[in-house]
């Protein structure tokens, strides 16, 4: 496991990585949700965003997404500079949150094709019916997705990502409310898509190490760790993201807490 | 990219196949527009109240009412299951998203506006000359468009903020007020043969101010 610093990456003067977020900073009223997080992901890896509930990382990728203005910091792609609004911004993105961005009262068939249509896809039909294929739904498309299991929906949401073949998925917890055979389903139809930029978060440990060839520690709205994960143990992962999210230290102070009472009682 | 026009019909095309298929929109505002007339109609039914000043005061507390009840289903649509961020996901300019929702909307409410003309005839007694009905039909279309550029931002607002729905009429009522002055008064005029011209110019001036302002903040009120 390399170095525990957040790198800045991509300004070796070589091909701009494929996303970069400098400074990425939101500010909701008096609450600071993500505080200053730089980082790039080179083009073709698999980057996960880990870290504990709150810890700025469904925010951060909506900010990448073009959903949330950031309050300061900036955002690029293929080292261009992205706007939010701006049309273009996310051509080459595809996204899923945890939510479907579907109509329930249209079937999966009409949602990718009004979504292809949005998105200028060439081909509506075919492309619709190919990445239908790609999820494995192509049996479901006359179904609406207010009658799938929250496994196909994600499916289906993954296969709107898809439509426009983007170079960047952004995947917000991708895994999350999925069964056993949900995640393997869904590993099978990520395996397809891995040669491809990927950011994803989880705070499943295991899956996302599974994954990734890096993780970005996030907690408390920055990045606490920037880890190269190949060839790294589960156990191993898991001590340096309690390390980086200050699990351990807070365990020691409790400790020495603990010990000040019992001698100050004394 | 998709072009502009092309968003927006996309749009339209998406809502009228939803509201199509589940009448969800039209059916409720209208229920709730027919309730309105029906109180009015029982409220007056003893008095000496002149039909034409009363199905006039239905009218329009129906198309306030029902247009409420009809942008707030609007963009519960969106709301659920995120469908909106859908929408700002792809790569199309997010006024086109606006205007695609504020033309759907507009049809929504005026197909409510058109039963509650029918009910106020029927329970009120309503009565107009016929030459005059494709005018006020006009007008109520000119309102519903009105109604709808602002209805769409502050709904849209409403649901994508920790405001909450039951917001939305004491933020949007105060914005139509002009709308819906010159509607009741350019309703009376057509019933009266008088003249229209300086309330029709009222009305639709500030439908347009509305749609300008509503293409200038929507996407802000989108924003999270």
């Amino acid at each position: 496991m390399s170095g525990d610093q957040p790198s800045a990456g991509g300004e070796d003067g070589g091909d701009p990585p494929a996303i970069r977020a400098d400074d990425l900073t939101k500010r909701y009223g008096r609450f600071l949700a993500v505080d200053g997080v730089s980082f790039s992901v080179a083009d073709g890896e698999t980057v996960g965003l880990f870290g504990p509930n709150g810890a700025g990382k469904s925010t951060t990728l909506r900010m990448l997404a073009g959903l949330v203005r950031p309050t300061a910091g900036t955002v690029h792609f293929g080292g261009v500079e992205r706007s939010l609004g701006d049309p273009d911004a996310t051509s080459g993105v595809g996204v899923v949150t945890h939510d479907a961005m579907l109509y329930d009262d249209l079937t999966a068939r009409e949602n990718l094709r009004f979504h292809a249509r949005l998105h200028g896809v060439d081909g509506v039909d075919a492309r619709v019916e190919a990445v239908l294929d790609d999820v494995g739904l192509a049996d479901r498309g006359s179904r609406r997705p207010a009658t799938f299991s929250h496994g196909l929906r994600k499916r289906l949401s993954l296969a709107r990502a898809l439509l426009h073949d983007p170079e960047v998925l952004l995947l917000d917890e991708p895994y999350s409310g999925l069964d056993q055979r949900g995640v393997a389903d869904l590993g099978r139809i990520l395996d397809g898509v891995d040669d491809r930029t990927v950011l994803l978060s989880t705070h499943d440990l295991d899956l996302g190490l599974e994954r990734c060839s890096r993780a970005l520690v996030l907690d408390r709205g920055r990045v606490q760790a920037d880890l190269q994960t190949e060839s790294t143990s589960s156990s191993e992962f898991e001590a340096a993201y309690r390390r980086a999210i200050g699990l351990d230290a807070e365990r020691d102070d409790q400790s020495t807490g603990d010990h000040s009472t019992a001698l100050d009682q004394r | 990219m998709t072009g502009y026009l092309t968003a927006v019909y996309l749009v339209v095309r998406k809502d009228l196949r939803l509201e199509a298929r589940t009448k969800q929109v039209t059916t409720t505002a209208a229920v709730f527009a027919l309730l309105v007339v029906l109180a009015f109609a029982f409220g007056f039914v003893k008095t000496l109240a002149d039909p034409q000043v009363v199905g006039r005061g239905a009218l329009w507390v129906a198309f306030v009412f029902a247009g409420t009840l009809g942008v707030t289903e609007a963009a519960g649509v969106e709301a659920e299951h995120a469908a909106l961020d859908g929408l700002l996901l792809a790569p199309v300019d997010r006024s086109a998203v606006y205007v695609g929702k504020v033309l759907s909307t507009t049809a929504f409410v005026l197909v409510v506006d058109l039963v509650t003309l029918a009910a106020i005839g029927v329970f009120l007694g309503y009565e107009l000359a016929l030459a005059a009905v494709p005018a006020l039909v006009g007008v109520l279309a000119l309102a519903a468009f009105g109604f709808s550029a602002v209805g769409v931002v502050v709904s849209t607002l409403t649901f994508r903020s920790s405001l909450g729905e039951l917001a939305l009429p004491v933020l949007l009522v105060p914005l139509v007020v002009p709308v819906l002055l010159a509607g009741v008064e350019l309703t009376a005029a057509l019933a009266t043969g008088a003249p229209t011209g300086t309330w029709l110019r009222v009305l639709g001036s500030y439908a347009g101010i509305l749609f300008l302002g509503g293409l200038a903040t929507f996407e802000y009120a989108v924003e999270e």
